[in-house]
């Protein structure tokens, strides 16, 4: 885990910028995101820059956390984030891992469903703070050539 | 602190120039900075050396004097329901300083251009600004009990946190026994600072809702809600609902 200190992802509602990097300073990838759609509804635009070349999408492998067995699909336009979620999810059918599951790992898909709505702007109420997602999600991106 | 934090950055004309990338950067060495300090898992930290004696406050980077403050503040403004020194293992900030270290990320994005920004470090969310005149920012608060859709929907004008029974950690071990504690489904706090926030809702999911609710009500600036166990709801008067009814879409989308 030394590896990873900490992932800096876009959201898909209006942003600037991606940020995501390895503890090395010398890793640190930034670019700007294009919206999904070309049009703002909104008072104020998301920031937007631009971003070449088509999707590409990754799945990091299937680690373990502390509930279970989870990988995390990573879609990229350029050297843009675009979307995180969650590839698969399996655990060991407690009760407990059934509550880390619903609260925690949709937050990533709330973020991503931002994207499509103009309403909502962020998600208060779980913690991602499990390793298994950072080391799945960390090695997706370096297999698409970003971290 | 181990944790994934996205930023949302709004500009007025939908630009993103140099300054703000910049400040992107400055932001994110925040971040990488607070986590190289503060994480509790990382056996080379400073709090880790300091947990085990290998250091003294004084010789521990300024930043941790700054969080040991905050913490003290936030133990006496919740009458002891957090305290990150009754934790297993000697001081543990760690319910306090990813809302604190979000709070610092923030100061870095008010640069020229920007209307508003959010820092969401995996749900505890720190912003300044709104989408534009008239229309703050909009933030659900996740529904405990049903996966994917949202309990409420508030204005959001500084920070919010949520804790609950389904976080994992120290932080959630009550003072007072010693021992794990969630007497809360969720607890939500809103306010000026989200370290203070981030706090007050660990200290709420410990204490319980009319405890907890008594704590913050008379703490100027800062609102909760709490969701029991048994899904029903208690809030203080002044906390920003918004109308839930534009959030439907997705909800929905989410299903």
């Amino acid at each position: 885990m030394k590896r990873t200190v900490i992932v800096v992802v876009a959201t898909a509602a209006g942003l600037a910028g991606v940020l995501a990097f390895h503890t090395s300073p010398s890793s640190v990838s930034l670019a700007p995101v294009k919206g999904t759609d070309g049009s703002s509804s909104g008072p104020a635009s998301p920031a937007r820059g631009t971003a070449s070349g088509p999707a590409r999408t990754a799945v990091g492998p299937q680690v373990n956390f502390s509930y279970g067995v989870l990988s995390v699909s990573v879609t990229v336009r350029g050297r843009s984030l675009v979307r995180v979620g969650i590839a698969r999810l399996s655990d060991d059918g407690t009760v407990r891992s059934q509550s880390i599951d619903q609260q925690s790992i949709p937050v990533l898909e709330h973020e991503a469903l931002q994207a499509q709505s103009a309403d909502i702007q962020g998600v208060s109420g779980a913690s991602y703070t499990s390793v298994g997602f950072r080391t799945s999600l960390q090695d997706a991106l370096h297999a698409l050539g970003l971290h | 602190m181990g944790t994934v934090v996205t930023i949302d950055i709004y500009t007025g004309d939908g630009s993103a120039g140099p300054e703000i990338g910049a400040a992107l950067t400055t932001a994110r060495v925040v971040l990488q900075q607070a986590d190289a300090v503060f994480s509790t898992w990382r056996p080379g930290s400073a709090v880790s050396r300091l947990r085990r004696g290998e250091m003294t406050l004084r010789q521990a980077p300024a930043k941790m004097a700054e969080v040991v403050r905050a913490c003290a503040l936030a133990r006496e403004a919740s009458a002891g329901w957090f305290d990150p020194w009754a934790m297993p293992g000697g001081l543990d900030p760690t319910g306090l300083v990813k809302g604190w270290a979000a709070q610092r990320a923030l100061t870095a994005l008010r640069v020229p251009g920007v209307v508003g920004a959010i820092v969401n470090a995996a749900g505890d969310i720190a912003a300044f600004g709104a989408l534009g005149p008239g229309a703050p920012f909009r933030i659900g608060i996740a529904d405990p009990f049903a996966p994917r859709r949202l309990a409420a929907v508030v204005h959001l004008e500084a920070g919010i946190a949520t804790s609950g029974s389904y976080e994992r950690g120290a932080h959630l071990i009550d003072p007072r026994s010693g021992r794990p504690a969630a007497r809360v489904a969720s607890a939500s706090v809103t306010g000026p600072d989200l370290g203070m926030a981030d706090a007050l809702a660990t200290a709420i999911a410990v204490a319980g809702a009319a405890p907890g609710l008594a704590l913050i009500g008379p703490i100027d600036g800062y609102e909760a809600l709490v969701i029991a166990p048994d899904g029903s709801r208690e809030w203080t008067v002044g906390f920003p609902f918004a109308p839930m009814a534009a959030a439907k879409q997705v909800a929905s989308a989410c299903r």
